[in-house]
């Protein structure tokens, strides 16, 4: 029993790294610009029916999608920030019903063009198993584990160090101070949402590598990625990566001691448990209450 | 001194166009009742429009938007059916019952309540998340995934068979003016001047003593209410439930466009988008692309956040504004 709990606690981890990225893209935009985007989990599921395109049409390896996906999720992205950008009023309330809206066309988009089948991968290299120690896994969970890892040091460099990040971050806590420092938010703006769709891209291919993808999935996965983010609390990288391997820890003991069809109230539970005892997320500091 | 005239005017308006809706609702049925799939097409669109009513009003009273309201549709579907099959409680009682479920269902949602906008709606979601593996998992009270099958159907009264397709949208059509009305009163009511006083600041409204989380606790119960006696009719309407068709995300997403498309601020303005969406949906898109034909909707629904947020009329009235303003100095 033990060993399963281990287990158990092993497949939660890996998971919880492309949940990370998810959720990242989705604190990301909300951070810059104080959206929530509806549509971050239907474009990670684009970028996951291109790897299935690429895999199934070309015959190539998934992982080779990347650049493919890349260009059409950031594209996408930046589609979704113009058109968010243009609303005039109550930006708050009406950006969620927009994303959603696009959540809508995306899924159906995807649902025309690449049928309500479930798809997954037929890559044996990903699907072999990888062994470490008493653990066990597949190839592919080992190795978009890293990437997320990989990734999410990336991203904390580039928020931290670089210049576009500072000034994301900049815009982030005081809008018009950073205009007055010459920045133009709308530029952030928009690198925030091409970054998003960066991250979006990744975890797509990952998720398409270890799990199974159908057009419905978008939202489970945007319900997911918000759950993290209560669960962190806005503002911190190592918050987000923590949330998402508890999400995923819990997904995978409830699907180890209970049952797999009860894998999402796992994540409620978590939510709601965390939303009574602290409502700031666990290393939240900003107020989100009403 | 303007909000008063504005107010004047807004009931005036809204009157009117209840009381040509109300004209066409009844007329309506007299011109088709031979013909099944238009009745049919009518019925299934009032029920968009009361799932749209309830989500306007907490909306624009509320100031919350929802994406979770297939939970309460489901949820007072299947407290109906289950009660009126199990437990032989008669149909009309069940399907009060039927809202007073989904009441309950949005009691465990009041802790959200204590998000703000955009973290409210995303929770109110996973709730309906959910409650639909809740529908599937209780097999022994909703037969799981299989879901519920004859279902009672709306009973005979002297006079009016309500399970036929007439007697079902009459039923329907009353549950709706019944619920414009109720939210009418309450726009009206000193409860609906605090609520918009605190749509337009919350902390100020707190300051002169309006307890605005209970304000706002008693709009989501209200709509919960309405959109959950709206699922129990329509369960005994279709007499078939299973999880997947009643927490489907089509009931969040077609009255979402229809109460936008009418604009979510005022009253008929929800249902008569519900009728010109649905029909729209089912007689033009679905023509022309028979799976993912939401498609459209999605594509409507963003058009109309960027061009008009506020519904299709002010955007109509923009257009013949030059006309408006020539015969009204015509008149004077």
């Amino acid at each position: 029993m033990s060993e399963l709990i281990l287990q158990a606690l092993y497949s939660g981890l890996l998971q919880g790294g492309s949940y990370a990225l998810i959720a990242l893209g989705l604190a990301l935009v909300f951070g810059a610009m104080r959206v929530i985007n509806l549509a971050q989990g239907e474009l990670v599921l684009l970028s996951a029916y291109i790897a299935y395109s690429v895999e199934s049409g070309m015959g190539l390896n998934p992982v080779l999608a990347i650049p493919i996906a890349l260009v059409v999720v950031c594209l996408t992205s930046a589609v979704v920030y113009f058109v968010v950008s243009r609303i005039k009023k109550d930006r708050e309330i009406n950006s969620l019903i927009l994303t959603y809206g696009i959540g809508v066309i995306l899924t159906n988009g995807m649902l025309l063009v690449w049928k309500a089948d479930i798809r997954s991968t037929s890559s044996e290299w990903m699907q072999e198993a990888f062994v470490l120690g008493p653990f066990y896994s597949m190839r592919s969970e080992v190795l978009f584990f890293g990437v997320s890892l990989v990734m999410m040091a990336g991203l904390w460099w580039w928020l931290s160090r670089s210049w576009y990040g500072r000034a994301v971050r900049a815009v982030s806590s005081n809008r018009d101070a950073a205009k007055l420092m010459g920045i133009n938010p709308g530029y952030t703006e928009l690198v925030s949402f091409i970054v998003a769709g960066i991250l979006a891209a990744f975890a797509g291919v990952a998720l398409f590598s270890y799990g199974v993808i159908s057009p419905a999935y978008g939202g489970v996965l945007t319900v997911k990625a918000f759950i993290i983010t209560v669960l962190a609390g806005v503002g911190s990288i190592p918050g987000v990566l923590i949330g998402a391997v508890l999400l995923g820890v819990a997904e995978a003991l409830t699907v180890t001691l209970a049952s797999s069809a009860l894998q999402e109230l796992a994540g409620m539970g978590l939510f709601l448990l965390v939303l009574f005892i602290m409502p700031n997320g666990l290393f939240g500091v900003r107020g989100r209450r009403g | 001194m303007q909000t008063t005239k504005n107010t004047t005017k807004n009931t005036t308006m809204s009157k009117t166009s209840l009381l040509a809706l109300l004209a066409l609702c009844v007329g309506g049925p007299l011109l088709f009742a031979q013909d099944h799939y238009v009745m049919s097409l009518l019925v299934a669109s009032m029920v968009i429009g009361g799932i749209a009513l309830s989500w306007a009003l907490l909306g624009n009273l509320g100031g919350m938007i929802s994406f979770g309201h297939a939970a309460f549709f489901g949820v007072g579907a299947y407290t109906s059916a289950v009660l009126s099959m199990k437990f032989g409680v008669p149909v009309l009682a069940a399907l009060l019952l039927g809202g007073v479920g989904a009441l309950v269902a949005a009691l465990a949602m009041l802790p959200v309540l204590r998000l703000r906008g955009p973290y409210f709606a995303l929770a109110i979601l996973a709730y309906a998340h959910i409650f639909r593996i809740l529908a599937t998992e209780w097999t022994s009270m909703t037969g799981g995934s299989g879901g519920l099958s004859s279902i009672p159907p709306l009973p005979t009264l002297p006079g009016l068979d309500l399970s036929s397709k007439i007697g079902a949208y009459f039923v329907i059509l009353f549950i709706v003016l019944v619920f414009a009305v109720i939210y009418a009163r309450l726009r009206e009511s000193h409860y609906g001047l605090a609520l918009r006083a605190m749509h337009e600041s919350e902390d100020a409204t707190r300051v002169v003593g309006v307890n605005s989380v209970v304000l706002k606790g008693m709009m989501l119960l209200l709509s919960a209410f309405m959109c959950g006696v709206v699922g129990a009719f329509n369960a005994h309407y279709i007499s078939f439930l299973e999880p997947d068709y009643a927490f489907s995300a089509l009931w969040v997403t077609i009255p979402i466009v229809a109460a936008i498309f009418g604009g979510y601020r005022s009253i008929s303005g929800p249902v008569v988008g519900a009728v010109v969406v649905y029909l729209l949906d089912q007689l033009v898109f679905k023509n022309i692309i028979p799976s993912g034909h939401q498609l459209v909707l999605g594509v409507l629904l963003v058009a109309m956040i960027v061009f008009s947020p506020d519904g299709l009329l002010p955007l109509l009235r923009k257009l013949f504004k030059g006309k408006f303003t020539r015969s009204k100095h015509a008149a004077t």
